[in-house]
């Protein structure tokens, strides 16, 4: 860091500035730095102003926009003149900080939500739903499915007494499994289902529940999405969930559902759908397609085209309206519906090397999103710059499912039959 | 307003012509402009009081200037017109007098003119006002034309047979009045007094009544005097630029003398000519003589032969003219030797050539008989003699064989231009679409199903595309997850699978595998419970219907106990199996001749049944028809024979491939194309509408092709071969039938291993609902290739 002779020439005046706290929130002072430093180097000299005992990885923005090359390049492609003194915001490195042990599942894990703080969820091929509520501890099995399970999701996750999980599986069916929250001990419970849903004709690929609601939808290699009612439509027959335990054999007390609606428009399997808002529904499919349905007239609002089979579907973002899609090729791409007369995607991020299996929207960050790919890597993303903020890459094979945890961590489960948990990500 | 006007100034006019009527013959030899100038003045005055403020008169047209330049108020008829109206008025008052007199003389040349004139000279008073409306109403109707013909100066018989006449300057036809019948026309003539004032306007389709000044205007034509009446011939000439009194003359030098008198010089000069005339040194009118000889072996490319030929061949061009023919020329054309010389561009004779050199050119003996000695080509052209005098010089020994030689080029010269085309190579290249506009289809490998241990011989995909079946030389048979690349399902059999098939029917989730002498339908279990249970009772042999005495011979039923299906067994090993399209009947094809190699079982009622057909050759692969019921196509090594299964006859078509050995065959879903792959690793495209010739036959792979595919929906095909590649093709098969197939190369797809033992790819399938390729290979690996 120290200025040589040569280097006199090549300086710039800076200014750090951040949002961040107070232990990350440098002096305002102009400094002189290099104009060939990279963000390591960014990194290493806001780190000597802060003087924290810990290093800490920082990110930098200029104009809104992520330095992903030495400064001087940066500086040269955006066209921003070394001659005034230049703003540099800083924000905490998103990348884990921690790698959390692995979950050993039996099969392939191909479904995880992380949308409840207190739990994970996890679908597995061996047709058994978990719920984990820190990594490696298992605390109850949801059993039931004679095929793979495909997708899993809270269908009531703020209930006091305990919450509502959805299954969706290949065996054509969905099911709703009731879940008591104050469980303690080492034991895992088995949760039998307190309704199946059947209606559809082949798998079920995907569900999501409706916000604040008592809906899930589904959607199926059928071509339809259905809508479902998650209640348990007379009082008798409810059981709670701590009787229900004991007698998970008791198949006859079960109920059945049929679909409220079905949603008719895509030509081939749904392969994701997504509740969002009270009546609007996103999905995608193999049609190449991203829909979005009106729920109250079941008409489809929005046609995305994007030219691919389409694996998964994702809303969010700035005002949770960017849609990001990704599929049968390596690039995750977000359209932006709001922008009138075109429907060309506004970013594509085309870093995989494989199909996309997932991708989610931080929750609270209208930047940041993660996709999930076959190639076994997990890539978290920023719309501010077109590289990859980090990679995770513990998976040994492809990565099926992957989402958002308690803000800060990425739960993610593959066909290595592990879920993997990386935590502090500080977004 | 103008109106009122104007019969102000009648009622004026009236009382002066009354005054002035008493002496109409006062002034009889002014009559002409005086009417004129009546004309004039009251046109003028309408001008004026039209736009009076424009003094528009300055412009106005010819006859008005005409009959201003011989009255005397030329100047104020322009500058001060208005006051000068009475005046003039006084004068059309005396015309008015006088024209009357002028028809009364004329009556007598002109019967109708007669009559007419007797009415008018009654209300001679009124004549004058209504003649002025008239001409008002004519000049004012300039503006609001009637529509008005645009043809033009063309004859008018163009439009005879039209119904128009013409068209408005809008654009708009102008249709003709309906013809009058003649009697009613020619009553109407008879009723109507003013009838002899009426023409036909043949160009406008209209009739026109002459005003009274028009009638007199065409009068005067046809006295052959000028048209209009205030034109005067014989005005008296006006001197404009006389000089004489004026204060600045030009010159006021006086005339000098020499403008008055002879040149003594032009006389000089005439007497010369004609003393030279006289002595004949000039001569007229000398024809020009042509010369009768020309240059017979000049090089003419430039004269004007050129230009009399459309297609001139110029003679062709002495080669080594000899010393004769330079003689010749210059004989022939009396041109010194210098200037042909010069002409041919060859250097003077040297001492050498002389008749008679100085010793030191004269080659000696032994030089000569080294000359011989060379070669031909080598030898000098001249050998220089000598001879005492030019007597004694002999002829040119060449010159009856030069002369012949060059007869034979003129005469051997060819009489037809050769057109030389240059051609770019790559223009002959056919015309193919980027690969860019054909997307999508398959190019890039992401997914790989891995499980099977040996070579994968068979895919199948399920017609949703969920799932996909293969078949593998270790001997089992595994359904995979498209979407993940999971092995869902195994069945593990002794001997390595031939084939597999799905059942296309969506509701029927069962499998087909040949596999040495057996034929095992297998069952999926991936459908709905309703289906589950069909497919269950289908499987389920009962009492089997007693099967044909031949077929029997070749094929039995079993019960698999197994794997709970169907195992027909064979007398010969299975090589392929096919699904109809309904999915009831499969055909097996059996390395056996004749009537034996093709059989077609029935599963819903467990029948077998031989083909009534006698084939040549051992069968190689079977195909259904996709929408044809009873149209079966087979080949064999060699050829490819349609087949009507109903009507049990002769093949309805045979394809001649020209191919050594048929490997695989795929049908268009439109039914009417198939492609062949061979051994040789050819892929012909058949027409079969067409023609039994290939329509186009590729040869991309170096080695044997192992399998050919379509695409159910979008117009892709692909082949797959030993050299471990595949290649995609986009073939756009139009329904306009007079538009051949299109045919692209689209993309090789490499990935799998290539080692030498190995057997590449073994075959390939397209995903039914996307542009994507599964490919098996030798391997053991299934590749899915997606766009």
């Amino acid at each position: 860091m120290d200025g040589q002779g040569e280097d006199a020439s090549k300086v710039i005046h800076v200014k750090f500035v951040t949002k961040l706290d107070s232990p990350f929130k440098a002096p305002v002072t102009s400094v002189v730095i290099p104009s060939n430093v990279t963000r390591l180097g960014l990194s290493s000299i806001v780190n000597s102003l802060l003087t924290l005992e810990k290093h800490e990885a920082f990110d930098f923005l200029i104009d809104g926009e992520l330095i992903r090359m030495s400064l001087e390049q940066f500086l040269l492609a955006k066209g921003i003149s070394a001659e005034r003194t230049l703003e540099i915001e800083y924000i905490r490195a998103v990348a884990p900080r921690k790698e959390e042990k692995p979950s050993l599942h039996d099969d392939w894990v191909s479904a995880v939500d992380g949308s409840s703080p207190r739990f994970v969820l996890t679908g597995c091929y061996d047709g058994l739903g978990r719920i984990w509520s820190s990594p490696g501890s298992c605390t109850h099995i949801l059993e039931g499915h004679t095929g793979a399970i495909s997708s899993i999701a809270f269908a009531n996750s703020e209930g006091a007494e305990g919450v509502t999980v959805a299954t969706a599986s290949k065996d054509r069916t969905l099911r709703l499994f009731k879940v008591g929250t104050d469980e303690s001990g080492d034991s895992t419970a088995r949760v039998g289902a307190y309704k199946i849903l059947r209606g559809h004709k082949a798998s079920v690929t995907t569900v999501a529940a409706q916000k604040y609601g008592s809906k899930v939808c589904s959607g199926s290699w059928d071509c339809t999405i259905n809508l479902w009612d998650t209640n348990e439509s007379t009082s008798e027959l409810s059981v709670p969930g701590k009787k229900r335990k004991g007698n998970n054999q008791a198949e006859e007390s079960q109920l059945e559902g049929e679909a409220d609606t079905t949603l008719i428009g895509h030509t081939q399997c749904v392969s994701s759908v997504v509740w969002p808002e009270l009546d609007v529904i996103y999905s995608c499919s193999w049609d190449h397609s991203v829909r979005r349905w009106d729920v109250e007239t079941g008409k489809d609002t929005l046609n995305l085209f994007s030219g691919k089979a389409l694996n998964t579907v994702d809303v969010g973002g700035e005002g949770s309206a960017l849609v990001a899609a990704g599929g049968s090729d390596p690039i995750l791409r977000v359209w932006d519906p709001r922008k009138p007369g075109t429907s060309a995607p506004v970013f594509q991020f085309a870093s995989h090397s494989s199909w996309i299996s997932a991708c989610k929207w931080h929750k609270s960050s209208w930047f940041h999103l993660l996709s999930a790919s076959y190639d076994g890597k997990i890539m978290l993303w920023d719309l501010r710059t077109a590289w990859p903020l980090s990679i995770i890459d513990t998976h040994k094979d492809k990565v099926l499912c992957a989402d958002w945890w308690k803000g800060d961590s990425v739960v993610s489960g593959g066909a290595d039959s592990n879920l993997r948990v990386s935590t502090g990500i500080s977004i | 307003m103008t109106k009122k006007k104007s019969q102000a100034a009648n009622e004026d006019q009236t009382i002066e012509t009354n005054k002035k009527s008493v002496s109409p013959a006062l002034k009889p030899q002014k009559e002409k402009p005086v009417v004129a100038k009546q004309v004039k003045s009251s046109k003028e005055e309408e001008d004026l009081l039209l736009d009076s403020d424009s003094g528009a008169d300055s412009d106005y047209d010819g006859d008005s200037l005409s009959g201003s330049l011989n009255s005397d108020d030329f100047d104020s008829d322009i500058f001060d017109s208005e006051d000068d109206a009475s005046q003039r008025e006084t004068e059309g008052g005396d015309g008015e007098a006088s024209e009357d007199e002028l028809h009364g003389h004329e009556g007598s040349d002109d019967d109708e003119v007669d009559s007419e004139n007797g009415e008018e000279e009654d209300g001679s008073d009124d004549e004058g006002s209504e003649e002025r409306e008239v001409a008002e109403e004519s000049d004012s109707s300039e503006d609001e034309v009637a529509p008005r013909n645009t043809v033009g100066d063309v004859p008018l018989e163009w439009y005879k047979d039209e119904k128009h006449i013409g068209y408005d300057i809008t654009g708009k036809k102008i249709t003709k009045k309906e013809k009058q019948d003649k009697l009613d026309s020619f009553l109407a003539t008879m009723d109507d007094s003013k009838n002899w004032r009426k023409i036909y306007d043949e160009y406008n389709d209209e009739e026109v009544e002459l005003t009274k000044e028009e009638s007199k205007l065409i009068r005067r034509m046809l006295k052959g005097e000028a048209p209009h009446a205030d034109f005067d011939p014989y005005a008296p000439y006006v001197d404009w630029f006389k000089w004489d009194d004026a204060i600045h003359p030009l010159s006021s030098a006086p005339e000098p003398k020499r403008r008055f008198i002879p040149s003594k010089w032009e006389a000089k000069k005439v007497v010369k000519y004609v003393r030279a005339i006289r002595k004949g040194l000039i001569k007229f009118d000398k024809p020009e003589e042509e010369p009768n000889v020309y240059l017979l072996w000049g090089d003419d490319s430039t004269s004007d032969q050129k230009s009399k030929h459309l297609t001139y061949i110029p003679p062709p061009k002495l080669k080594l003219p000899g010393s004769v023919t330079y003689l010749f020329i210059c004989f022939s054309s009396r041109i010194p030797f210098s200037e042909v010389f010069n002409l041919y561009n060859l250097a003077f004779p040297g001492h050498e050539e002389s008749y008679n050199p100085s010793l030191e050119y004269i080659p000696t003996e032994e030089e000569i008989a080294a000359y011989e000695l060379m070669f031909e080509e080598d030898r000098p052209k001249f050998i220089p003699k000598r001879f005492t005098s030019l007597r004694s010089i002999p002829a040119y020994e060449n010159a009856l064989k030069e002369l012949f030689a060059r007869c034979l080029d003129l005469y051997l010269c060819p009489r037809v231009r050769k057109k030389r085309i240059n051609i770019d190579p790559e223009s002959l290249k056919p015309k193919l679409p980027s690969r860019k506009d054909l997307r999508p289809y398959p190019n890039s490998c992401y997914l790989e199903y891995k499980g099977h241990t040996g070579a994968v011989t068979s895919l199948s995909p399920d017609c949703s595309g969920q799932w996909i079946a293969s078949g593998s030389a270790d001997g089992s048979v595994r359904i995979w997850e498209v979407e993940t690349g999971r092995c869902l399902k195994v069945w593990q059999f002794k001997e390595p699978v031939k084939c597999v098939a799905w059942n296309p029917l969506p509701d029927f989730p069962i499998l087909a595998v040949a596999m040495g002498q057996d034929l095992v339908i297998l069952n999926t279990e991936l459908g709905t419970d309703e289906e589950q249970q069909k497919i269950e009772e289908l499987l389920r042999l009962g009492s089997l219907p007693e099967l044909d005495e031949s077929a029997a011979a070749i094929v039995s039923w079993h019960q698999d106990e197994t794997f709970g299906g169907i195992k027909i067994r064979h007398f010969k090993n299975v090589s392929f199996v096919d699904w109809h399209p309904r999915g009831d009947y499969l055909s097996a094809v059996m390395s056996a001749g004749e009537t034996r190699g093709v059989v077609i079982h029935q599963l819903s009622v467990h029948k077998t049944q031989r083909l009534p057909i006698k084939m040549r050759g051992l069968p190689v692969c079977t195909l259904f028809h996709p929408h044809h019921r009873g149209m079966f196509i087979i080949a064999t090594k060699k050829n490819v024979r349609v087949f009507n299964l109903q009507k049990k006859e002769l093949p309805i078509k045979k394809l001649e491939t020209g191919l050594r050995e048929i490997s695989s065959m795929a049908i268009h879903p439109g039914g009417d194309n198939l492609i062949v792959g061979s051994k040789e690793g050819k892929m012909c495209w058949f027409d079969m509408d067409l023609s039994s010739k290939p329509y186009k036959t590729l040869k991309n792979h170096p080695k044997d092709i192992t399998n050919v595919a379509f695409h159910r929906s979008y117009p892709l095909f692909a082949s797959c071969s030993e050299d471990s590649t595949a290649y995609v093709f986009h073939g756009k098969v139009y329904s306009d039938l007079n538009e051949n197939p299109l045919i692209v190369p689209l993309e090789i797809l490499r990935g799998h291993s290539t080692s030498s033992s190995n057997r590449g790819v073994l075959d390939c399938k397209f995903h039914p609902r996307q542009p994507w390729l599964f490919t098996a290979g030798a391997d053991s690996v299934i590749k899915l290739y997606c766009h």
